[in-house]
C-alpha cells in the first residue's frame, strides 16, 4: 500500500516537473548548493555569506564507481560572494560532507564569477550570466574538475516570482570528459503568501548530455517544497524538502540556506 | 463596486464632458497667460531623450510672474491625446479650478481648452503642474514634463535682487525596481536642473558682487534631492514660497517632491562652478548646472560634501506658544497593505485608501492640528491643497511656530504635526506627492460642512 501511494507521488511528482520542463529548465548542483538563482547580483562593497546546510535522509546507500554512498550525508557549503560593481560579483565555495564513519571532510571548492543585464537596459525580465569552475575529490565525484555556465532570467509579478537556470556543464577532468556539454535546467516559482512569507517550488534537473538525452530512469530530477522568509534585506533564508523521484536521484533532501548581507568599507550617505 | 484611481479619474472625465469645461473655467475675458499642453522630445543631454508632454514646448514650462491683488486669466489648450488638469500649486483657489479632479475640477479633454481666472494669493514661489495619474507608465503624470514656476507678487514694493534664476530638478526615465524593503519603487535613468543635465544646458552667467535670488524647485515625480553650490552659500529666506521667521545661511538645501526654496547667493567667489545634487551617484546621473562668472574660464569646480544637512526648525522659532483655544485635532496614521514584492505597496490614511478614504468634515474658521504619524518605511512629502500650514512639530523637534509651508517631508516612522485654519471652503485634497503613492491610494479629500 505504501508503495503504491509513493509511486502515485512520484508520478505526480513527475507531471509536475513536466509542466515546469516545459518553460525551460536548470541545473544540477550536487547536493552541495541547492538553490535556483535569481538574475540579481550582490551590491558592490557588500559581501554575500550563506551557509548550505543538505541533508540526505534517503539516498545512495553504495559506493558507485568509487563515490562514497550519499545515504545520510550532511552537507555543508560555505559561499561566499562579493559584489564588485552594479552588474558583477564573484562567488566561492568551501563544500564540505560529514557522514558517519568519515567525520567531516573538504570535498572541493568552486569560483563563480557572475555579470547581469544592467537596470538601464530596462528589460522586461532580470537577466545574468554566472560561470562556475571548481574541483572536487574524487571520492565524492568522479569528475573531480568541472565548469558550469548558467544563464539566469527571473521575473516578479505581482505576488508570484519566476526563475528559469537553464545551466550547461562541462567535465574537464574525469570519466565524463569526453561527454561534451550536459543540460542541468532548474526552475523556481513562489508566490508571497504576506510580506514575509514566500513559498513555492524549486525543480532541478540533470538530464544527461545535451545532445542525448538519459534516460528518464537514469536522470537526475528532485522537486523541492520551499519556503522564504524575507525577515530583512540583510538576510536571505530558505529551507525545503524535496523529493527524487528517479533511480538516479536522492530520494529524500532537507535543505537550509541561512544568508547575510555584510556592508564594508565607508559608507557615506553622498555615496 | 471599489473604484481604484483610474477608474475613478476616468468616470470623472467622462462625467464632464467636452462641452462643460469652458463653463467652469469662470472666465470669458482675454487670457494674460496662454499654457499649451502638447507633446514633446525632451533633450536631457545629447544622448538622452524622453518624450513626453510639456506646456508651451518647453522644459520646464515657462515663468509664469502675477501680481498679488490682480485678476488672471490662464488659458490652457491640450493637445494631447490625455485628458490633462493643471493644479496652482500652493494658491488658495476654489475647488473648480485648483486643479485636481478629486476636489472637483473637470479635466480638459483631449483637443479641449480651458480658461483658469483668478486672484492669485498668497504671494512667493508657487509653482503649476498636472494632476493625472500615471500608474505603472513612468512616461505619464509628474514623471513627465508638465510643471512650470509661477511667482506672485507681493502688494506694494517687492524686494530688488540683481538677477533672479529659477531652477528646477527633475528625474527623468522612471522604471520600477525592488527595493531593499521588498517593494517596487521607480528609479531613474538621468537627473537634470532646467531639463538638462550638467553640462549639457547653458550656464547661469552671474557677475561679481552680485546679489542673486534663486528659485529652486523639486518637481522630481518621487526623489528627495539635495543641492549645493560649490564655493558659496545659501541664504534662505522663504520655504514653499511662505518667508520664514529666521533666514538661515546654510551650505546645502534639501527638497522634497513638490517643495521650493527661496535662497539668496552672494556672488563673491569668481569662478566657474557645479550648482548640483550632493549625492555623487545623483549628479553623475546629470543633476547639475554650471555657475558661471563673467570673464572667468575653466572647468566647472565641485567640492564634494561630506554629508546631508538639512533642518526645517533651524527656519522657525522654537518654543511653546500661547495654545490656541478650540483648535480641533486630527489624528492620520500613515501605513501600506503588502500587494507582492512584484507590486507597489497600497498606501493607507487611517487604514483606508483612496477614494475608499473617508472625508473628514472641517468647519469654516475652524484651526485644526493634523497629527501625521508614518507607520510605514518611506518618507512621504505630504501636501495640502487650496490652505497653507504651520509646521508645529517635525522630525522631533519641540513646538515650532513661524514655518508656513505647503508641503512637509514626514520621515519614515516619524511624527509631525502642522495647523491650518480652514478659512477656503470647498473640497480640499490631502495627499503624499510622491507620484506612485498617490495613485496607490495615498490620498484623502477634506470637505467642508
Amino acid at each position: 500500500m505504501h508503495k503504491i501511494k509513493l509511486n502515485l507521488a512520484a508520478k505526480a511528482i513527475l507531471v509536475v516537473a513536466a509542466i515546469l520542463g516545459g518553460l525551460g529548465t536548470a541545473v544540477a548542483q550536487g547536493n552541495y548548493e541547492i538553490q535556483v538563482y535569481g538574475a540579481d547580483t550582490v551590491a558592490p562593497k557588500n559581501l554575500m555569506v550563506e551557509l548550505h546546510s543538505n541533508f540526505t535522509p534517503e539516498g545512495q546507500k553504495y559506493y558507485v564507481d568509487g563515490v562514497l554512498p550519499t545515504n545520510h550525508q550532511e552537507h555543508e557549503t560555505l559561499e561566499l560572494t562579493e559584489g564588485i560593481n552594479n552588474w558583477a560579483e564573484v562567488g566561492f565555495y568551501v563544500f564540505t560532507s560529514s557522514q558517519d564513519g568519515h567525520g567531516v571532510q573538504w570535498v572541493g571548492d568552486h569560483i563563480r564569477p557572475r555579470v547581469k543585464a544592467p537596470d538601464s537596459w530596462h528589460l522586461p525580465v532580470g537577466l545574468s550570466l554566472s560561470t562556475e569552475i571548481g574541483y572536487q575529490r574524487a571520492v565524492y565525484s568522479p569528475d573531480t574538475w568541472t565548469w558550469e555556465i548558467r544563464p539566469i532570467v527571473d521575473k516578479t509579478l505581482g505576488r508570484w516570482y519566476l526563475a528559469f537556470n537553464p545551466a550547461l556543464e562541462r567535465t574537464l577532468h574525469g570519466p565524463d570528459v569526453n561527454q561534451g556539454l550536459g543540460f542541468s535546467p532548474g526552475v523556481k516559482v513562489s508566490y508571497d503568501f504576506t510580506r514575509v512569507v514566500s513559498g513555492g517550488l524549486e525543480y532541478y534537473a540533470d538530464y544527461g548530455r545535451l545532445v542525448r538525452f538519459d534516460t528518464l530512469h537514469n536522470q537526475q530530477q528532485q522537486i523541492f517544497a520551499v519556503a522564504d522568509l524575507n525577515v530583512s534585506p540583510k538576510w536571505e533564508i530558505n529551507v525545503g524538502v524535496g523529493l527524487g523521484p528517479t533511480a538516479a536521484t536522492d530520494h529524500l533532501i532537507v535543505k537550509g540556506i541561512i544568508g547575510r548581507r555584510f556592508n564594508w568599507g565607508h559608507h557615506s550617505a553622498v555615496e | 463596486m471599489i473604484l481604484n484611481r483610474r477608474q475613478f479619474s476616468q468616470l470623472s472625465g467622462m462625467a464632464v464632458g467636452s462641452s462643460a469645461f469652458r463653463a467652469t473655467g469662470l472666465g470669458l475675458e482675454p487670457a494674460d497667460f496662454t499654457l499649451d499642453i502638447a507633446p514633446y522630445l525632451v533633450e536631457v543631454s545629447p544622448k538622452r531623450h524622453y518624450r513626453t508632454a510639456a506646456y508651451n514646448n518647453q522644459v520646464p514650462g515657462p515663468v509664469l510672474r502675477m501680481r498679488q491683488g490682480h485678476n488672471y486669466t490662464v488659458e490652457v489648450r491640450n493637445h494631447t491625446a490625455d485628458p490633462e488638469v493643471v493644479h496652482w500649486h500652493g494658491l488658495f483657489l476654489p475647488s473648480a479650478i485648483d486643479g485636481a479632479m478629486e476636489e472637483g475640477t473637470p479635466m480638459i479633454p483631449p483637443g479641449g481648452t480651458a480658461s483658469y481666472t483668478f486672484n492669485p494669493d498668497p504671494p512667493g514661489f508657487r509653482w503649476f503642474h498636472t494632476h493625472t495619474f500615471a500608474g505603472k507608465d513612468l512616461s505619464k503624470a509628474q514623471y513627465g514634463g508638465l510643471h512650470g514656476f509661477l511667482l506672485i507678487e507681493p502688494r506694494g514694493a517687492t524686494e530688488r535682487y540683481d538677477r533672479e534664476v529659477f531652477l528646477g530638478l527633475h528625474d527623468w526615465g522612471g522604471h520600477f525596481k525592488g527595493s531593499d524593503d521588498g517593494y517596487m519603487m521607480p528609479v531613474y535613468d538621468a537627473s537634470t536642473i532646467n531639463g538638462k543635465t550638467l553640462g549639457f544646458g547653458e550656464p547661469v552667467r552671474v557677475k561679481q558682487g552680485e546679489q542673486v535670488l534663486m528659485h529652486i524647485l523639486n518637481s522630481s515625480p518621487t526623489e528627495i534631492h539635495w543641492i549645493a553650490l560649490a564655493g558659496h552659500s545659501f541664504h534662505v529666506i522663504a520655504l514653499d514660497g511662505n518667508r520664514i521667521t529666521h533666514p538661515q545661511t546654510v551650505s546645502m538645501l534639501r527638497l522634497a517632491p513638490a517643495e521650493r526654496i527661496s535662497a539668496v547667493v552672494e556672488m563673491n567667489a569668481p569662478g566657474v562652478w557645479v550648482l548640483g545634487e550632493v549625492r555623487k551617484g545623483v549628479q553623475a546621473a546629470g543633476m547639475g548646472i554650471v555657475i558661471e562668472y563673467a570673464n572667468a574660464t575653466g572647468k566647472p569646480v565641485w567640492n564634494q560634501p561630506e554629508g546631508l544637512v538639512w533642518n526645517y526648525s533651524q527656519f522657525a522659532t522654537k518654543g511653546q506658544t500661547a495654545p490656541q483655544n478650540g483648535t480641533t485635532q486630527i489624528e492620520l496614521a500613515f501605513d501600506s497593505k503588502f500587494q507582492g514584492h512584484g507590486n507597489e505597496e497600497l498606501w493607507r490614511i487611517n487604514g483606508q485608501s483612496y477614494p475608499q478614504s473617508h472625508s473628514p468634515l472641517l468647519k469654516a474658521g475652524q484651526r485644526y492640528r493634523l497629527v501625521m504619524k508614518n507607520q510605514s518605511m518611506d518618507d512621504h512629502p505630504i501636501h495640502l491643497h487650496r490652505h497653507s500650514f504651520e509646521v508645529r512639530r517635525v522630525d522631533g523637534s519641540a513646538e515650532l511656530h513661524g514655518l508656513w509651508k505647503d508641503v512637509v517631508l514626514l520621515r519614515a516612522g516619524s511624527t509631525a504635526e502642522v495647523e491650518f485654519v480652514a478659512d477656503n471652503p470647498g473640497k480640499t485634497l490631502f495627499h503624499c506627492h510622491q507620484q506612485d503613492h498617490m495613485d496607490r491610494g495615498f490620498m484623502m479629500v477634506f470637505t467642508y460642512a
